[in-house]
Formats: structure tokens, sequence, C-alpha cells
């Protein structure tokens, strides 16, 4: 958690960017002159601008609380540089770590950084959501809920693929048949 | 006593084996239905329509009546066992639900949530039959100014209970009544922050941010802590000890109460009864640091609020006609086709049906507390499921919750966005509760600050020299005030004391879900 936690400057700053870039936008939507109207459409995301940017100021400006300081800064942002480099190689380098480090692995995933963890899991989540559509929910799902799992260390292999499998079709069919909803078919010829 | 034997002549029409079995049916089917998140009490009313038209009408809304608060109590359960709130009614549950689960507790919690549920539900009832006819003259007096103050307080309170950094607490509510901007202004139809995306013309889905923010962001951080410290799913005992129970009945009381009372207000409804009722318990509780942190009283007191509310919003509803809320709306537009004029005429024209509701809702109280008892220990079975597996089917629940309200994939991009929102937040400070609440409220404050103003012809003075409104007004700026004032008086008291004195009293509630156990031990 504490990889992620930036000193409350940083924060602030980037904030305060983001609250100009939004004010500034703000002020850009066009005034409405069919009728006469006490509130622009703009009026108040402009106050809300504003006031962003105030509030930015003053937690910029706001001494950090103790705890939050943070001894392993420096650390911090050098290990920052190196994610952005890994991330894109960390589904092999998990798997080749896996089969060395065998003896205390964590609960949960493979990887010795936890950051690198998280990217591999935002990939799949990601792979999810662009296979959903044309793959179809069924496969998608027990691709991704099977995937997952046992990426993250759960043993039972039997029960993971049946889970996964049973699950995706459940909710298929619990969302189709009850509820009406329907969820992509993709490549199923259902 | 007009009212007693009326109530009397509705039990007989609510206790016929026919009712029976339709209050029964609704209120697990809502309970089921609530269950799953992205599914809410909206969701499971329109579902049930086509299966009431077949009906009679007073069977027909007996059965949408209890529908509906089967899905309340149904939505705090995955709040509390997933951290998960599919209806925003719930998200305050989540607060202290979440964190006792995780303790080991949460047969527990859910054992809480279904006492403060039924008591809530109860005394709204009580309520609905006393005051339904006389209250109906107050509601009228709410104009778009009391609406405004009404909203502003709520987001105020939420702001300043969670957490020790007030600031960071305003970023969050800001940010929430932002994103609740994005879309078609629905009075001169602007676009505004649309980026040219038609996605995004219709606004951001409350749901596809709670998921993200709350869900997605609580996955994150059930990876990146390996699974440890997690719930191991031992239920514990459901049993509430006598200490507990004693512990709990205040907050229980007071929420039920202050719960009816903001449902019977149009549009206020469950969220913000139930958000008032947790900062209220909060400041009010000796140990009101550990709120947040599974305190029992934090659970009680959103479930009583929020299920009071549910009751106080059918006020409105059965009296004048009006829904009060977007499922009162719903089951309004499911009278309507019944062929039911709802409306002050309603209680005279038919009583069977109007005291026959209110029969069936005690009845149906009862059914939800005697139905989710004995079946606690099943849900937080839920709890059981080794993370690794879990991890992936909650993002499976929230995917399919998302698509199956917009059936877009750009909805999951999003989801997946305010996931990492949500992490970041987390893990910075920034609590996620005014966010959310921001978002849920923004649209309506403008709206009725627009109101307003058209009506006092753009005198901004109409907020102030309303009675109503100044007095919630100056309640709000209170609220904002107290925690300065508190936070200069304690570093007054530091300069003097020693280091650690009131430590504990700003920490942050929603952290602790993550951050603050972490912050505190790293």
């Amino acid at each position: 958690m504490h990889h992620f936690r930036f000193s409350q400057r940083t924060v602030a700053a980037v904030l305060g960017v983001l609250a100009v870039a939004y004010t500034v936008q703000a002020y850009r939507i066009p005034e409405f002159a069919a009728v006469q109207v006490p509130v622009q459409p703009g009026t108040l995301p402009r106050g809300l601008g504003l006031l962003l940017i105030v509030l930015c100021l003053a937690l910029f400006l706001q001494k950090p609380a103790p705890k939050t300081a943070e001894p392993s800064e420096p650390t911090e942002r050098d290990r920052s540089v190196d994610k952005a480099g890994t991330a894109g190689t960390a589904e092999t380098a998990g798997t080749a770590e896996a089969t060395t480090a065998p003896a205390r692995r964590p609960a949960l995933g493979r990887l010795a950084d936890a950051r690198l963890e998280l990217a591999v899991l935002l990939g799949a989540i990601a792979l999810y959501v662009l296979l959903f559509e044309p793959l179809g929910f069924v496969p998608a799902t027990a691709l991704f809920v099977t995937g997952t799992a046992w990426y993250l260390g759960f043993g039972r292999h039997w029960v993971n693929a049946l889970v996964g499998v049973g699950v995706a079709a459940a909710l298929y069919l619990g969302m189709s048949e009850g509820l009406d909803v329907a969820l992509p078919t993709g490549i199923l010829p259902l | 006593m007009d009212a007693l034997n009326q109530l009397f002549h509705g039990f007989g029409v609510a206790l016929s084996p026919q009712n029976l079995a339709f209050v029964f049916l609704g209120v697990l089917m809502g309970t089921v239905i609530g269950m799953l998140p992205g599914l809410g009490p909206i969701s499971a009313i329109s579902l049930m329509i086509p299966v009431a038209f077949t009906m009679d009408p007073t069977s027909a809304i007996i059965m949408l009546a209890g529908v509906y608060y089967g899905a309340i109590f149904g939505g705090s359960t995955s709040s509390i066992l997933l951290n998960a709130p599919g209806v925003a009614g719930t998200v305050a549950t989540s607060f202290d639900g979440y964190p006792l689960a995780r303790k080991g507790q949460a047969g527990k919690a859910l054992s809480v949530a279904a006492i403060a549920s039924f008591v809530g539900g109860t005394v709204g009832v009580v309520g609905l039959m006393l005051v339904a006819p006389s209250l109906s003259a107050l509601t009228v007096s709410f104009g778009p100014a009391e609406y405004f103050a009404l909203m502003v307080l709520g987001l105020t309170a939420v702001v300043t209970l969670s957490g020790n950094n007030l600031t960071k607490g305003l970023i969050s509510g800001t940010v929430g009544v932002m994103i609740a901007l994005v879309g078609i202004d629905s009075q001169t139809s602007t676009l505004r922050f649309t980026f040219g995306r038609h996605e995004l013309y219709e606004g951001v889905e409350f749901l596809i941010v709670a998921l993200g923010v709350f869900a997605l962001a609580e996955v994150f951080v059930m990876l990146l802590r390996r699974g440890q410290g997690g719930g191991d799913g031992t239920i514990t005992s459901l049993r509430l000890s006598r200490r507990e129970l004693k512990e709990i009945s205040g907050p229980t009381g007071r929420g039920s109460v202050l719960g009816f009372f903001t449902g019977v207000l149009p549009g206020a409804g469950a969220t913000v009864a139930s958000f008032l009722s947790y900062s209220f318990e909060k400041r009010l509780a000796k140990d009101g640091k550990t709120f947040g942190k599974g305190n029992i009283k934090g659970v009680a007191a959103p479930e009583s609020a929020n299920n009071g509310a549910a009751v106080g919003s059918f006020v409105p509803l059965l009296t004048l006609g009006v829904p009060g809320s977007g499922t009162t709306a719903v089951l309004l537009g499911a009278l309507l086709v019944l062929g039911v004029q709802p409306g002050p005429l309603l209680l005279d024209e038919q009583p069977d049906m109007f005291w026959g509701v209110v029969a069936s809702m005690y009845i149906g109280n009862i059914v939800l507390l005697i139905l989710n008892l004995p079946l606690i220990p099943l849900f937080a079975k839920v709890l059981k499921t080794p993370q690794a597996l879990l991890l992936p089917l909650v993002v499976v629940f929230c995917v399919v919750g998302v698509y199956g309200h917009s059936f877009s994939t750009f909805d999951l991009w999003m989801l997946i966005g305010f996931g990492v929102l949500g992490f970041l937040m987390r893990a910075n400070g920034f609590p996620a509760a005014p966010l959310i609440l921001g978002l849920i409220l923004g649209g309506l404050m403008e709206k009725s600050m627009r109101q307003a103003l058209l009506i006092s012809s753009g005198d901004l003075t109409t907020f102030v020299t309303k009675p109503i409104s100044a007095t919630l007004l100056a309640l709000a700026a209170l609220s904002l005030l107290a925690p300065l004032y508190g936070a200069w008086r304690r570093t007054r008291r530091r300069q003097g004391l020693s280091e650690d004195d009131g430590r504990g009293q700003d920490e942050q509630p929603k952290a602790t879900v993550g951050g603050t156990q972490e912050r505190e031990n790293g």
C-alpha cells in the first residue's frame, strides 16, 4: 500500500493541475441564451473548479500529518521508474520467479513485488474487458476466473476450472433467462 | 380508535393465505436480487412488475412493497461481505460492516443488520400509520430551497465524518459533484464534459463509480495485502450478547426515527438517511473513533435508517401520489397501470388497500427477519472462499453488474478507471464516501438550486431567508466548523500535554479497510 502513497505536496500539485484544466474547460461551456435562466449550465462547474483549486492550494500548504511522513520516500521514487519498464514483462517474470522461490510463497500471487502483481491483475482485467464482447460472456468469464485464480495460487485446478465454467454459465443463464438481460454470446452458438 | 380498527381490518386483508404467500415471495425475491451487486430495489421492482400485473392491485402492491424492503436488506449483505454496495442506500453500511466481516464477525454484522433493519422497518410502519395523514401537509412546505439546504447538510455531514483531513474530504466531495455534472444538462441541453463521447451524454452511472471505488479497489487492496488479514470465514456466533444488544439499541432507535422522517421528504430517501444517521451516531458515541473499524453501532445506525426511510417514502407516495425516489416512482408507475391512483383520496376510497399494505409491511418485516437469520451462516460462507478464487469472482460480479445495466464496454473501462482511482484515493488517505455522496446528490443539488433561484428570480438570499433552509444551512456550516474548532483545541492541548493525546480521534474510517492498519503497523 505504501508504494502508492505519494507525498501530500505531489498529490496536491497533480490535483491542482487537473483542477485548473477543469476550470478552463468549465469556462468554455457555452452560455445558454435562448431563455433567461438564473443559473447558467457553466455556473456550478466554474464554482466547483475554483473551489477545487482553492482546496488544492490548502492541501499543498498544509503540514502533512506526522504519520504519513514516509521514511522510504527515495526508494519509492526509484522503483516507480523501473515499474513502467517491467510491467509489460510481468507475466513471464512471474512464472519464472515462482519456480525459483517456492519456499515462501505469498498467499496470493507469485511475484515478490506487489506492484507488479497489481499490474498483472490490471492487465488481466483489461484483457477480460477486451474479450468480453468478441469472445462472449461465458468463455471470457470462464477464462478470466480460472486463469486469474490459477495465477494467484489457487491449488485445486479441477475445482478451479469447474467454478470458472460453472459461475460463467450460471450467471449467463440467470441473467438471460431470469432477468432478460442479454449478455454477449460471442463465439458460442447460443 | 378508528385507525386501530382500520389496522385490524388491514391485517385481515394481509393475513389471507394468498397475500401472505405474496409477501413471502416478494421479500425472498427482493433479498436475492438485492444481494447481487448492481441490482437494487429499482431493478428488483421492475423485474417483478410483470408478475404483479397478473394479480389484483392490493396483492400486487403488497408483494412489490415486500420486494422493496427485501432488496434494501439484501443490498446490505453484499456491502458487509464484499464491500460491494450495489445500492446507494447501503454504502454507509459497508463502512463498519466490512471491517467487521474482515475481523471474522460477519455473522454478527449480518445479525445486527437484520435486527436494525427489522426495527427500522417496524418503526417506519408505525410512523406511516400514525403520521401519514398529517405529515403530508409538512412535506408540501419543502420547496427547492429547502431541498438544496438539506443536500448541502447531507454532504457536509459526510465530509466531516470521514477522516482526519477536512481538506481531503472536501476535495473528494467536490470531485463527486463534478462527476455528477458530466453529461447533457437537463435544463438547457448543453453538453458538459462529455469530450465528444456519446456514452457520457447521460452522465456517469452511480453504479460504475460505487463498484469501482469500493469493490474493485478492494480487490486491488486484497492483492497487495497478499491475502493476509482477510476474513477467515469463521462466522463466530450470530448471537449478540446482552451488552451488544444494549449498545445497538440507541443507534437503532434514533436511526429508525431519523430514517423515517428523512424518507418522508421526497428526494432525500434512504441514502441521505443512512449517511446522516451514521455521521450522527459517530458524533454521539463515546467510542466514535472506532467507527469505521468495525463498530456494530456503525452497522445498526445506517441499516435502521435506510429501512425506516424505505417505509417513510411510502408516505408521500400513498398520501400525495408523489414519488419521493426513483424506486417509488417505479412503484407509482406500476400502481397506475394496475388502475390505482394514489393520492389524498386513496385513504378514503380504498381503505382496504391502504391498511392492507400497512399491515403487510408489519408481516413483511417479520418474514424478513425469519428468512434472513437462518440464512446468515450461508451468506457468510462467501468469506470462506479462498481469496485466490474470490478475487476474480468479485471482478466478474462487478463487470456483470455494470454491463447488465448499460450493455457498453465503455462503461467497463470506466469501471476499471474508477477502481484505480478508488485504490489511489485509499492509499493517499482520501475518503471515498464524500465522492459517492457528491455524485448521488450533485445532480439533484443543481436542480433544486436552479428551481429555487428561478422562483426567487435570481435572488441568492432565498436560501437564508427561509427559516427551514436557513436552519439546515446553519447546521451544515456548524458541522464544518466543529471539527476545525476541535482540531484547534487539540493542538492547543497537545502543546501543553503529551503527544499521543487524542490521536485516534481523527482516524480515517474508510481507509481502515486497508490503509490505516498498514500505516500504523508500517
